[in-house]
């Protein structure tokens, strides 16, 4: 693959959508009148064409036009991409020179970003790439408790992982193997089955049929393997890979003259074997894609949506070679998101990611010194709502667009009294229909959410305006510019100026304004939620003024009216959470070449509700999903099988 | 030196009167009356050499943090106040940059280079570089075989979660100075209890079960072996990491069956420090000390000698308030804007640092070895990747050295270099004292003049 090609990625996500809290395509209208060879030639050619063009950037060879421009434009994706941030982001025409609108910039960052696509979409789809990655933290203990049939975290003590690509710790490309690694698993593995061993249930799994006067220790041996091999390695062994590991057995046995000892360690090592600690995918010498095999497929789908190894059903389908069958894909599909603990976890794991509130806890403490009442079952609460909630919306096939706004959330005891809503509750979150009047509801009305975009000790409509642009929306404001300072949000006894004021000061400052005219005003709709999202009317003796007008003068009160907006968003709402959830399921970082899938299921979504199955069952049935590039990662697939 | 890699290995009633100082914790009456003593342990001149790295996040006071005078005669600054005990030790050099990472974002590109003096591949993880290997594991890699653990890599909050779409950078960056290869950033431990009983066992293998360690991961490796016919170019990378992990405890295990003169043993025994507690601490110095603590006796004991510590994540928000005078986060008040209030709070923090640095080098002072101390014979370098994090400033980084090396270098010194020295020639000074051969690391143009014996 093009390096240019790998690094889109990067480029294309913090582009996000065009960077403006508008929807992705612009409106045809507008860029009817938009003339791009104008806009270029205006404001880059001077310093960007012929030999001694700077930064070695000559635009002259690209022959744009009103349409668009020659497939050169494409083939140079990545630059193009990396021009439209920097005019996008002000950088770029410099300073001493002729500058174009805030209204001109957005148009060229959408006229790029709609050529690109359009050109994706004309080039086809290709699955990307799928590097061979070890099993994440959660993954390997997961598989281990399903593998073993043992009900501990034997991965606990494994170092926590880092997130690449679409934000997950599941992305192949920062899985990265420490020596502190080997002997992690090391120690994981002995605890796991010295655990299994304890328990009479989970050590028929372990040890098989133990030898007997009629059963000769290798004998036990050979079967027992024959039944645990294929779980682990979760597909067929050969011949000699079940050859080898007898042989290891009858070793060890040699040594240990103890069948119990022999086959643990033997085991230990299966559990070693990258094989088993890697999730790897059969390559081939094809230039072109090829379907998964059955196996592969059972793999990915099962830890997309239940972050474990395939069950017995699914790997029984996969022997059959009955999974790639579209039907039965489909219901499989649909049958492991029913299975709610599993489920559960799914959403644990995907929330918490992308919503940030695997922080609650960890980076984000509330400050006890301002923060009064949080204890334990608050935060356990406010952990657990919005993967509840998640999953209830995985389960019941609900419109993704409840996560914008809902008449029912999940909420502990603690949360409850939080949120000031009657009825009897425990430490276990349940579920809560909401009165017509509430102001939760959807992630918004969320107390983790509302937490962890806050500051530890007071809350932040930069802070939460920013959230609300890169969470919901998939588009984050550029970082400020270097030499200009960041907003002043910090209280100083001198000054007797609200928050609000001191920030509108700041925006009457043109470079200011160009970012904050977008994010201030989303967070200043949340400002009746306070640090850890309790309502409020009033703060330090002032009353709260939840009021914003977006840069296109659309005024709006408080976080309903906000909600509001945000659905009229839907469709970039979609995509974001779209892509979000392919980057999870791909386990990489989406790059250009995704960008058609994304917008295939973005509307396929739209026809049907935003229905939540039909998001999933479009991602299983991608491309990118069930499709595995051959060496040439530029071939696409032209008839889907 | 002849005692045993037992957990009851000798301590002298002299090491205990002369650690007294910081060991009083300990519970050494219990250790002594399971010694023999070991009167050849005062002999031991050819100590080897450690060094460690603590990693500051979010800068630095500027204006409080360089001393006053050159040279010999040097006045601390404020910062720097808690190292009075040490002075004679230090070796405080100014107007170092690290060039590489000067552009890019604020705090990425000057977390993960700090130690690797190369700019960073701007990425979400996709083609994920360092572009070079840190000084640290340099140093490793020349001795590392020579102990049960190469190198040590520590930290307080695991990798933050998610990527940074602000500024284009995953977070992975932010959570890494140690560097194996340009694509492997080292996998740190949290958790002090975690490392003590790695060390522990690090230190004292099996020879029970090493046959079947042995045969067990000969199996593995040729697994291994076998899926690398197989692989592409890319995933044959991750499987030589996994190799390369894998054998790391396939050396150990060889090392319990060595019977030869050149067996690893352990320089003291393990109870210089106590086992840290189950539970992860709640309160934030008392993790950081025993962290520190677990530095201190992997150089005592010699299970390692490079170590690195990260105080926090690039880009750390760690609540400060339960210092005195301090309200909020660490980054927000590295942004001070030269606001009194901010900058006050900014000195606080920065301070508490170094006391933290020094409660470190109080620790391996208090460790003799030989007519030494362990302190003596190490290098540990405290430092920021950036000045004023008001700016994000790359120039005239906050940096102090400690420890002679066991003789190699000059302490008791501020060097004051001319405008934008590599930060390089440090690091090629450290490497020299540590005994590797290089000519030149990342930018340097040398070895810092003034700072080797």
């Amino acid at each position: 693959m093009q390096p240019c090609f790998r690094r889109l990625l990067a480029i294309l996500c913090s582009l996000g959508f065009a960077t403006t809290a508008r929807p992705a395509l612009a409106d045809p209208d507008r860029q009817a009148t938009f003339d791009p060879a104008a806009f270029v030639s205006d404001y880059c050619m001077d310093c960007h064409s012929g030999k001694d063009a700077e930064a070695h950037l000559d635009l002259a060879p690209f022959q744009i036009d009103k349409k668009g421009a020659d497939a050169r434009m494409a083939d140079k994706a990545f630059q193009w991409i990396t021009i439209s941030q920097r005019v996008m982001d002000g950088s770029m025409p410099p300073e001493d020179s002729e500058a174009p609108s805030i209204a001109d910039r957005e148009r060229f960052t959408d006229w790029v970003q709609t050529t690109l696509q359009r050109t994706a979409c004309e080039q086809g789809v290709s699955p990307g790439r799928a590097p061979m990655r070890r099993l994440t933290r959660s993954e390997y203990s997961a598989t281990l408790r399903d593998l073993l049939s043992i009900h501990i975290n034997a991965g606990q003590d494994l170092p926590v992982e880092g997130a690449g690509g679409e934000g997950f710790d599941n992305a192949a490309e920062t899985l990265f193997l420490s020596p502190l690694h080997a002997e992690k698993f090391f120690d994981a593995a002995r605890v796991g089955l010295n655990y299994a061993l304890a328990s009479p249930r989970s050590r028929r799994q372990v040890l098989g049929a133990e030898p007997d006067a009629n059963l000769s220790p290798h004998d036990a041996a050979k079967k027992q393997l024959q039944s645990f091999l294929p779980r682990a390695f979760r597909r067929p062994v050969t011949d000699t890979e079940q050859q080898a590991y007898q042989q290891l057995f009858a070793d060890l046995f040699d040594v240990t003259k103890a069948y119990e000892v022999a086959m643990q360690r033997t085991l230990e090592a299966v559990l070693m074997s990258p094989n088993f600690l890697f999730r790897l995918e059969p390559t081939h010498d094809s230039p072109d894609p090829k379907p998964l095999d059955d196996h592969a497929l059972a793999v990915r789908l099962s830890y997309f949506l239940w972050g474990t190894m395939p069950d017995q059903q699914l790997m029984q389908l996969a022997n059959q070679g009955k999974l790639s069958d579209p039907e039965v894909l489909r219901q499989q599909t649909l049958r492991l998101l029913q299975h709610q603990e599993r489920v559960r976890l799914f959403a644990k794991s995907f929330t918490e990611q992308w919503l940030g509130t695997r922080t609650l806890g960890r980076e984000f403490k509330p400050d006890a010194r301002v923060i009064k009442q949080f204890d334990a079952e608050l935060l356990g609460g406010m952990q657990y709502e919005p993967i509840f909630f998640f999953q209830e919306l995985l389960t019941e096939n609900h419109s993704i667009l409840t996560l914008i706004d809902s008449d029912f959330t999940y909420a502990n005891r603690r949360l409850a009294q939080h949120y000031k809503i009657p009825g009897s509750f425990r430490e276990q979150p349940r579920r809560v229909e909401l009165p017509e009047d509430s102001p939760r509801g959807g992630l918004l009305g969320m107390a983790s959410v509302l937490a962890v975009s806050s500051h530890p000790y007071r809350t932040s409509p930069v802070l939460r305006g920013k959230w609300v642009l890169e969470t919901m929306l998939g588009t984050p404001p550029p970082p400020a510019p270097p030499d200009v300072p960041a907003l002043d949000e910090v209280e100083t006894s001198a000054s007797a100026e609200t928050l609000r004021q001191r920030l509108e000061r700041h925006r009457r400052d043109p470079v200011c304004a160009s970012c904050h005219d977008r994010i201030d005003p989303l967070g200043f709709g949340l400002e009746n939620f306070d640090v850890l999202g309790r309502w409020r009317t009033s703060d330090q003796g002032q009353a709260i003024d939840s009021r914003g007008t977006l840069p296109d003068g659309t005024r709006f009160e408080g976080p309903q009216e906000l909600k509001h907006l945000l659905l009229e968003r839907k469709s970039q709402f979609a995509r974001n959470l779209t892509a979000k959830l392919m980057g999870y399921a791909l386990g990489r970082g989406l790059t250009f070449k995704d960008y058609c899938t994304v917008s295939e299921i973005v509307e396929k979504l739209e026809a049907d509700e935003f229905r939540s199955h039909t998001l999933i069952l479009e991602i299983v049935q991608s491309v990118p999903f069930r499709y595995h590039a051959g060496t040439d990662p530029a071939q696409t697939v032209t008839t889907v099988e | 030196m002849n005692h045993q890699p037992t957990h009851r290995s000798g301590i002298t009633r002299r090491t205990v009167l002369r650690g007294m100082g910081a060991a009083l914790a300990i519970p050494w009456l219990e250790a002594m009356q399971t010694q023999t003593l070991h009167a050849d342990l005062a002999k031991d001149v050819d100590a080897p050499v450690r060094m460690a790295v603590l990693f500051a996040p979010n800068g630095t006071r500027a204006d409080l943090w360089t001393p006053q005078g050159e040279g010999t005669e040097f006045k601390l600054s404020p910062t720097l106040q808690p190292l009075e005990d040490f002075k004679q030790q230090l070796l405080i050099p100014t107007n170092l940059w690290n060039q590489a990472s000067r552009s890019g974002d604020g705090h990425y590109v000057k977390t993960s280079g700090f130690l690797t003096c190369t700019t960073i591949n701007k990425t979400l993880g996709i083609d994920l570089n360092a572009n070079g290997t840190s000084m640290d594991q340099v140093a490793a890699q020349s001795v590392g075989r020579q102990t049960p653990l190469p190198s040590l890599e520590l930290g307080i909050d695991p990798v933050s979660v998610g990527v940074d779409r602000n500024v284009g950078y995953t977070r992975v960056y932010g959570a890494h100075i140690a560097w194996n290869s340009p694509t492997s950033p080292l996998a740190r431990e949290v958790n002090p209890r975690l490392v003590y009983e790695r060390l522990y066992r690090a230190g004292q293998p099996q020879s029970k079960t090493a046959d079947q360690d042995k045969l067990l991961l000969d199996r593995v490796l040729d697994d291994a072996r076998q899926l690398d016919r197989q692989l592409g170019a890319e995933d044959r990378h991750r499987l030589k990491e996994y190799l390369q992990s894998v054998r790391s405890i396939e050396q150990r295990v060889q090392r319990a069956t060595d019977d030869t003169a050149t067996r690893w043993t352990a320089r003291s025994s393990f109870d210089s420090v106590p086992k840290p507690p189950a539970k992860l601490p709640d309160d934030h110095q008392e993790h950081v000390r025993l962290m520190l603590d677990m530095i201190a006796l992997a150089f005592q004991t010699d299970t390692t000698r490079v170590s690195t510590f990260m105080f926090g994540n690039a880009v750390s928000g760690k609540n400060f308030s339960f210092l005195d005078g301090v309200t909020s986060g660490h980054h927000d008040v590295s942004h001070h804007e030269n606001k009194e209030e901010k900058l006050k709070q900014y000195a606080i923090i920065s301070r508490w640092h170094v006391e933290q640095y020094a409660y470190l080098l109080t620790r391996l002072a208090s460790m003799p070895e030989g007519d030494s101390t362990v302190l003596a014979n190490s290098m540990i370098l405290f430092g920021s990747g950036l000045r004023d994090g008001n700016g994000h400033d790359p120039h005239n980084l906050p940096l102090v050295l400690a420890g002679q090396a066991g003789g190699r270098l000059e302490t008791g010194k501020h060097l004051t270099f001319s405008q934008d020295t590599p930060l390089a020639n440090l690091y090629a000074a450290m490497l020299t004292a540590f005994g590797c051969s290089v000519d030149r690391f990342a930018d340097s143009t040398g070895p810092l003049p003034g700072t080797l014996a």
